[in-house]
């Protein structure tokens, strides 16, 4: 009998790209990433590297095995999904949180969804979304040395100026993965391989710095929204994460359409709402919508174009994915619009109740225009020297029935709180008198940050007359100016005196 | 406005090298030829001799069967020793005349009579390609004399050679580009003739530098014949990548190149519509390439219809001392058939036997992951398809979608997707198998 040779479908020849290669090319196009953020932040960079990308390997080995499925981990995709989750973890994190997100990540996003190439969300970013919620303090406090301090785009929501050179090659504070020339140059890599297609990033990039320009409040700046491209994580999102093919559209089109939502909704969340994650519930809310995106995309074969269309050369599905992405903006911005003046009534209406109960003989409240104009004249930066991260916001004046001065409500913030910043309203009478404080903004943790807002602790600083309160960390103070700090909340109630404090001092050098 | 190419296609490497250089060298078959009775596209032929009869070189063994059909030639002088159901190179049997071989190669009476064209109506010209057997020798094998006979004859814009040749390994339409660039240019000369209003085109990639160069030296001082040449990209020798660049028009399923104002027909198919024509000779004889890495001598053979593959590997050297050869290809590895065998005959349309040491299906099919979702197939899909979302509908047997919202029947079997895929997906049998059910549906 003669030999027989191999028979099957062509094509007989097979480019040589693999998924294996395919990932390859992701890790290969981190590595300068990884490298600056450990020679930024340090020797513990590189171990959270290591434990995210081993929980990920491990978790799919062992999964794999559970379920006796083909061991999957070889391809590679574990390991960028665990690369991606660091990078996008601050480095000063310890170590159970990037075993806690790439575990996440790997065994409920992509393994119990069928693993590779059928997860719906980007597995790394679930992760970080998950670890958001879970441990919010930790994953969005950013140490350099052991000393907290803000982010880039903290400063920059407190309205200070950026060195943006210094974001640019990662030295500032933020995650792992920060610099952003380290993160081009790997995006470039990524597109000049084939990786990434450039629909996405310069969809995403342009929409939300025209969503920044429109919306963010200092008009057309180029250094504002460079700095805002510079920070907060949508260059690493925008070429890294939402190019994850598995959750992109495959399409051209479609490709555009999902770039720009995550650009609009990375500026919606970071102008209106919190801004470290913005651009990781853009991106996992975006990966929602790619179904759809998919669908309105698919492009009509060359052959079926109609006449007219082919000689614009303009596919009929971009110009209605155009309008689409018009409305949808339209509608966001509306929305916000209409929301904007419930929300700012709302406050106001909590800052009036809340002035009312440190200031009980007035009847209304009425600006100075010379203490505004004092309080104007801070620029809202970080006020005096002694308070810590503490901001002056207004004071107001309050007249009895009889329109004589009742006393004086200063609103302050301290930036040092536990979980974000402390507002609260410090009611003065008039003899000088501290009527007591109440609070407008206290998201401190339950059972210990939280208890600042209970009369036991706010009751110290009523009915005393005194220039400055000392904090008093081991309890059973008696002198009028101390204050017993609550238990087990000494950087809560620390914030509340440096914050009570900016505002005597302040009462002190513009009222008396 | 002279286009270089395409949108879409894959750049495999192109692996001319092994034959490119190799001038023809003509081969007479010494065993029994075969000649399969549906060798074009269309009704399969009727025989009109029986087993016994004595037949000549060039005598119509077989006469066209109604209007898409085309006569068959013998390409020996013998005596018919069966008509009987034969292998063809996708395995299954055909119906075919056996022909024992003398091996004189006694001529029928009158071929090569020297005939000027100048002289023939356009009728007399179709009625001697139809004779001759001539159908389109680049693939799918339509024949010409149909082809040639539009109904808007007038409304051709262009004329198209095809001398693309964009299949890695196969170079016999380079070479006769480089040997017969004067042969092919008449043979253009005489289609002219029937489309009085259109321009004659040589399409030809550029790694083909002297193939262009033949060419370009053979129509100078011809009015209305000119090279076009493009950049190497495959698939850029399929009709519509063809239409595409030349015309600047696409077209869909169920037109044909005339509905834009084009006729599309490979070198080999000009010349051997030269050859019938100013020869009377029938199309007995074609280029072939014979190439790989497991053959011992790559070439390129002037070859007889109906030469048992097995035979022109021999011609060829046979199988490389220590080959450890897998697979053996009628026609390139992006196109072809793998055969399990080489008891085939070679049919007028195939134009290559690629001898490959690897399987790179196999190792493919060792490698495939689940699909990525990465689009490189809908970046390279010359025709504008999706195919990861035809893929995924196939799978499901969601056919209406397939056909109705993908366009997924459009899909000219390029294979440039399967190709490109990182996870090894087998999209291209997918899709074969996919519009062979559909159509098997629409049958019923």
């Amino acid at each position: 009998m003669t030999k027989l040779y191999n028979v099957s479908s062509s094509p007989h020849v097979r480019s040589k790209l693999t998924t294996g290669g395919v990932m390859y090319d992701v890790i290969l196009a981190l590595l300068p990433a990884s490298v600056m953020g450990v020679w930024c932040h340090g020797i513990h960079a590189l171990l959270v590297i290591l434990v995210s990308i081993a929980t990920a390997v491990l978790t799919e080995t062992v999964f794999n095995y559970i379920a006796k499925k083909p061991n999957t981990a070889r391809d590679g995709s574990a390991v960028v999904t665990g690369l991606l989750l660091s990078l996008s973890l601050p480095a000063s994190v310890p170590l159970y949180i990037p075993f806690a997100g790439s575990l996440f990540a790997i065994l409920v996003v992509k393994c119990f969804f069928g693993g590779l190439g059928h997860n719906f969300m980007n597995p790394a970013l679930a992760g970080r979304c998950f670890l958001l919620i879970s441990f919010s303090g930790i994953v969005t406090s950013f140490e350099v040395d052991g000393v907290s301090a803000a982010t880039p785009l903290v400063d920059l929501a407190a309205g200070k100026v950026i060195n943006i050179s210094e974001i640019f090659l990662g030295f500032s504070n933020g995650v792992i993965g920060s610099s952003i020339a380290a993160l081009a140059l790997g995006g470039l890599y990524l597109w000049v391989v084939g990786g990434i297609t450039f629909e996405i990033p310069v969809a995403a990039l342009v929409s939300f710095s025209a969503f920044i320009a429109l919306f963010g409040g200092q008009g057309f700046d180029p250094l504002f929204i460079l700095a805002h491209l510079c920070g907060g994580g949508i260059v690493m999102g925008a070429l890294f994460m939402a190019t994850d093919p598995v959750t992109s559209p495959v399409t051209s089109s479609g490709q555009l359409l999902f770039g720009a939502a995550v650009g609009i909704l990375s500026g919606l969340f970071r102008v209106f709402g919190s801004a470290a994650d913005s651009v990781s519930y853009a991106i996992i809310i975006s990966n929602l919508l790619v179904p759809l995106i998919d669908e309105i995309s698919i492009p009509v074969p060359y052959g079926n174009r109609s006449q007219s269309n082919e000689k614009k050369g303009i596919p009929k599905s971009a110009i209605t994915l155009c309008i689409i992405t018009l409305i949808a903006g339209a509608c966001l911005s509306g929305v916000f619009e209409m929301t904007k003046e419930t929300i700012e009534q709302r406050q106001m209406e909590a800052n009036a109740a809340s002035y009312r109960e440190v200031c009980p003989g007035a009847e209304e409240f009425v600006y100075d225009d010379a203490l505004s104009a004092a309080v104007e004249s801070l620029g809202g930066e970080v006020y005096g020297t002694d308070f810590g991260k503490a901001y002056i916001n207004e004071i107001v004046v309050g007249n009895d029935a009889s329109g004589n001065v009742a006393g004086y409500v200063i609103s302050a913030t301290s930036g040092d709180g536990f979980d974000g910043n402390i507002t609260l309203s410090v009611g003065i009478s008039a003899d000088g008198t501290i009527n007591g404080i109440s609070f407008t903004e206290l998201n401190e943790t339950a059972g210990m940050g939280m208890l600042c807002g209970e009369d036991a602790f706010k009751s110290q600083f009523s009915g005393v007359n005194v220039d400055k309160f000392i904090l008093n960390k081991s309890g059973g103070s008696s002198a009028d100016n101390e204050i017993d700090s609550v238990s087990g909340a000494s950087v809560s109630s620390g914030a509340v005196v440096n914050a009570v404090n900016a505002a005597l001092d302040f009462y002190a050098a513009n009222v008396k | 406005m002279y286009r270089k190419t395409f949108h879409g296609g894959v750049h495999p490497k192109d692996q001319k090298e092994y034959s490119r250089n190799a001038s023809y060298q003509s081969y007479l078959p010494k065993g029994d030829l075969i000649f399969q009775l549906n060798q074009h596209i269309g009704k399969p032929a009727k025989p009109v001799v029986k087993k016994g009869d004595l037949v000549l070189a060039g005598q119509v063994i077989a006469e066209a069967d109604g209007f898409v059909s085309a006569n068959i030639v013998s390409s020996c002088s013998g005596k018919v020793k069966a008509i009987e159901k034969r292998i063809n190179v996708l395995g299954t049997s055909t119906q075919a005349i056996v022909i024992e071989n003398d091996g004189q190669y006694t001529l029928a009476e009158g071929i090569g009579q020297e005939t000027d064209y100048h002289k023939l109506t356009g009728q007399e010209i179709l009625a001697k390609i139809k004779a001759a057997g001539i159908i389109g020798l680049g693939g799918a094998g339509f024949p010409t004399h149909v082809k040639l006979a539009p109904k808007n004859a007038d409304q051709i814009q262009y004329v198209i050679a095809n001398g693309a040749e964009c299949e890695p390994y196969i170079t016999c339409d380079d070479q006769l580009m480089r040997s017969k660039a004067s042969e092919i240019v008449e043979g253009m000369k005489i289609m002219l003739k029937l489309f009085p209003n259109a321009e004659g085109v040589i399409l030809i990639e550029e790694n083909k530098p002297e193939a262009i160069e033949a060419m370009q030296k053979a129509c100078s001082g011809e009015a209305k014949v000119r090279v076009h040449a493009v950049h190497t990209k495959y698939p850029q020798g399929g009709e519509r990548s063809i239409i595409t660049v030349v015309a600047g028009k696409h077209l869909k399923l169920g037109m044909l190149p005339a509905d834009v104002g084009c006729v599309v027909d490979n070198v080999a198919t000009i010349y051997a519509i030269y050859r019938a024509v100013c020869k009377s000779e029938p199309l007995m004889e074609r280029g072939f390439t014979v190439s790989g890495d497991g053959v011992k001598n790559p070439c390129n053979l002037m070859v007889k219809i109906g030469t048992p593959f097995s035979e022109v590997l021999e011609a060829a050297g046979g199988i490389k001392e220590g080959a450890d050869v897998k697979k053996l290809i009628c026609g390139g590895p992006m196109m072809g058939f793998a055969m399990a065998n080489l008891n085939a005959a070679i049919c007028k349309n195939n134009n290559a036997l690629t001898v490959m040491t690897e399987d790179a299906v196999e190792t493919a099919h060792e490698k495939m992951t689940a699909c990525l979702r990465c689009g490189r197939c809908n970046q390279v899909c010359p025709l504008g398809l999706t195919p990861q979302m035809m893929a995924a509908a196939a799978e499901r047997r969601n056919y209406e979608r397939y056909e109705k919202k993908l366009y997924g029947l459009e899909c000219i079997a390029c294979g440039s997707c399967t190709y490109v895929c990182p996870a090894k997906r087998p999209l291209m049998q997918l899709f074969k198998q996919t519009k062979a059910e559909i159509m098997a549906a629409k049958r019923r």
